[in-house]
């Protein structure tokens, strides 16, 4: 800073620089973004979804499994291993949970179940045959628990190891839950857009003609959306899909055809009110169609809630899938989806809670984020929303 | 009063009316279904549904004769179980079902307002951050994956409660908690907001000029009014209950409606479907009245048209 003489400088008034706007100028995506960008909970929720896109676009590619490819010999596995160092090579072997030895890389790869050689039922041995040495589960000891002993009898060293053929571990067939999780990811996302977006058109032309119109139509047109409203859609949802058999397009179709209630009526909500102003009378005075007015005036005003219950309608639609997929109504096997894991799971649950763990957790992630995106949307689109 | 009563009235039958056609109609649609004849079934099957139905009469007969049957509260005979009927399926998983749904509410009012009024009047402290932090857990966690977290928790972990069953209350713990997620959160969150606000009116200003203890303010003059919206929200809550449910009693393996439900789907029991369909949205739109029945009762400012 100057520190000679006044701080201040004398600001020259002329006549060209009273009229200059100081501050930058934004328009109205750029204010939005700022506000939407100043809430945490909203930018890390738009970063995972983005996240979750790539996850579910790329994410096969890299895996390299498949979602139906099946390997009976690695059933079960968890994520984290128990390895049980065997031979001087450095391999590890792991027991799976029906008793078989797997054998393990250094690193944590699976690499081919040991076969299995004999019981010795008197000294409560199962007996592997590792490359013509003798490994033994041992299950003579109740309170420790199942040992792996080597051909002198003695304990053999374990440690834990991440599994790194399948990072997320396998479920009862064998099929690599990480890619199941991507391709679940895939399905729950297409039918989430999608069914938004079918919801947003229907809403929006059935809010729109409502609003507009008034008068007995709106009446007969409300009507019709409270006696839809008053059911929860959830049973409608049922019906349609029983109706339809399971299926992915069963599922878009069963929550367009009934989502659009909310979207109609904030859609309608909105024309009323904006219908009465002055900007629709002035384009109604030089003769600008109804069409045109709903269209180019009446929609562009009321975006922002438009946009907000859209986003709204995401997690909904997410949730209503793995809802059906859960209770037996989703994509048919052996296509994945996280509601039908969370359904495989649930046997298993006590033995096997990765496989309930994961795709629980991208439930609750996904909406999560698609909550926090739509909050932050709301306030930013439409201060006024604010609560 | 009678007007505003008599018009609800008929709009319930008329939400009833369309409920029952619409069920009707998309049964009928259904290849193999139970109004067609192309399907193989035990002919005491088969020759239940015919002589139940009418099935050669034409369509306006059949529906006709559905609806009578609906009047007497008969929902048919089963279409996958021989010698069963629909009402059969309601009268074993009903009792639970509301028992569970009962318990719920209850659960969830006793919790949800205190929660909701703390968080109102500590606005903006920890106490409203955590309660609000809860709520949208609760809101956004879905009740199937609340529900298998809490077993694993609970059941296998700690071994506090039992896996599957009520045979004793303990068995009522989770299933009960888990139902509740949801509504609780979503109450919660709405006695909040409709707590701040009345909070923010100039009535509660004048009540605290005139020298009211702050209790009093709060339950005398704020809560009275900022109970409202959640009264309105009840009969939706019961609905949410209702079909989560559906999920609940399949985890926790209760024998109720929702796991008699999701068995006749997974069954393609068609008529059970239809008739449990047609059950839960009578039950609901008749809450629906009540409830809208009861805040016109409660709230001198609505305007009966």
């Amino acid at each position: 800073m100057d520190t000679n003489g006044s701080p201040w400088d004398r600001l020259e008034i002329g006549d060209d620089s009273m009229e200059t706007i100081a501050s930058e100028q934004r328009s109205f995506a750029q204010d939005v973004w700022y506000r939407f960008s100043r809430r945490p909970s909203a930018l890390g929720g738009a970063v995972v979804v983005v996240a979750l896109v790539l996850f579910a676009v790329l994410g096969p590619f890299v895996t390299g499994h498949t979602y139906f490819e099946q390997n009976l010999a690695f059933v079960n596995i968890p994520p984290r291993l128990t390895a049980w160092a065997i031979g001087d090579s450095g391999r590890y072997a792991y027991m799976t949970q029906n008793l078989k030895l797997v054998e393990l890389s250094g690193e944590g790869r699976l690499l081919a179940p040991i076969p299995f050689a004999r019981e010795d039922l008197s000294r409560k041995l199962i007996i592997f045959d590792y490359a013509g040495t003798p490994v033994s589960i041992d299950y003579s000891d109740r309170t420790a628990g199942l040992r792996l002993v080597g051909p002198d009898g003695s304990i053999l060293r374990s440690r834990r190891l991440w599994n790194r053929s399948y990072l997320l571990g396998t479920d009862s067939l064998g099929r690599d839950l990480l890619t199941r999780l991507m391709y679940g990811a895939r399905i729950s996302l297409t039918v989430a857009f999608i069914a938004a977006f079918i919801n947003l058109i229907i809403g929006i032309l059935y809010g729109g003609v409502s609003g507009y119109l008034g008068g007995n139509v709106d009446n007969v047109m409300m009507r019709v959306v409270d006696v839809i409203s008053t059911i929860p859609l959830t049973l409608y949802v049922i019906l349609i899909m029983v109706i339809l058999d399971s299926g992915f397009l069963s599922i878009i179709v069963a929550l367009s055809s009934v989502y659009w209630v909310s979207m109609a009526r904030v859609v309608r909500g909105q024309i009323m009110a904006l219908k009465e102003q002055e900007f629709v009378l002035a384009a109604r005075t030089i003769g600008t169609s109804p069409l045109a007015i709903v269209a180019r005036h009446l929609i562009p005003n009321c975006l922002g809630p438009i946009i907000v219950t859209a986003t709204m309608l995401i997690p909904t639609a997410i949730f209503v899938e793995s809802f059906m997929s859960f209770i037996g109504l989703g994509v048919s096997a052996p296509m994945a989806s996280w509601g039908t894991m969370c359904n495989d799971a649930l046997e298993t649950m006590k033995s096997t809670p990765h496989q309930l763990f994961a795709p629980a957790t991208a439930i609750c992630l996904t909406m999560f984020s698609f909550n926090f995106i739509g909050d932050g949307l709301r306030d930013a689109l439409d201060p006024k929303m604010r609560k | 009063m009678a007007w505003y009563v008599a018009k609800r009235v008929a709009t319930m039958f008329a939400t009833l009316f369309a409920v029952v056609l619409l069920t009707f109609m998309l049964m009928h649609s259904i290849p193999g279904g139970p109004f067609t004849a192309e399907r193989k079934l035990p002919d005491a099957v088969e020759q239940a549904l015919v002589k139940k139905y009418n099935l050669d009469a034409p369509l306006h007969e059949q529906f006709i004769d559905y609806v009578r049957g609906l009047l007497v509260f008969d929902l048919g005979p089963s279409f996958k179980y021989e010698g069963r009927s629909v009402n059969e399926f309601i009268a074993e998983g009903f009792p639970l079902s509301s028992r569970l749904g009962l318990m719920s509410i209850v659960f969830i009012l006793f919790l949800a307002l205190p929660l909701g009024c703390v968080s109102a009047i500590k606005s903006g402290k920890w106490q409203d951050l955590l309660i609000m932090f809860l709520a949208t857990l609760g809101i956004t966690i879905p009740s199937f994956v609340i529900a298998t977290a809490l077993m694993y928790l609970f059941s296998y972990r700690l071994g506090w409660l039992p896996v599957f069953g009520v045979s004793s209350v303990k068995g009522y713990v989770l299933p009960v908690i888990a139902l509740s997620g949801y509504s609780l959160a979503f109450i919660t969150r709405l006695m909040r907001s409709s707590l701040l606000e009345v909070m923010g009116q100039d009535y509660i200003r004048t009540a605290r000029a005139k020298g009211l203890s702050e209790t009093a303010v709060l339950v005398k003059h704020a809560m009275r009014n900022a109970l409202l919206p959640v009264v309105t929200i009840l009969g939706p809550t019961l609905a949410s209950l209702l079909t989560g449910s559906f999920v609940i009693e399949k985890i926790f393996a209760l024998p109720g409606m929702g796991i008699h439900f999701v068995t006749s789907i997974a069954n393609r029991d068609y008529t059970a479907i239809m008739g449990i369909t047609i059950f839960y949205a009578t039950i609901l739109v008749a809450m629906v009245f009540i409830v809208d029945i009861f805040y016109v009762m409660i709230d001198p400012r609505i305007k009966l048209q």
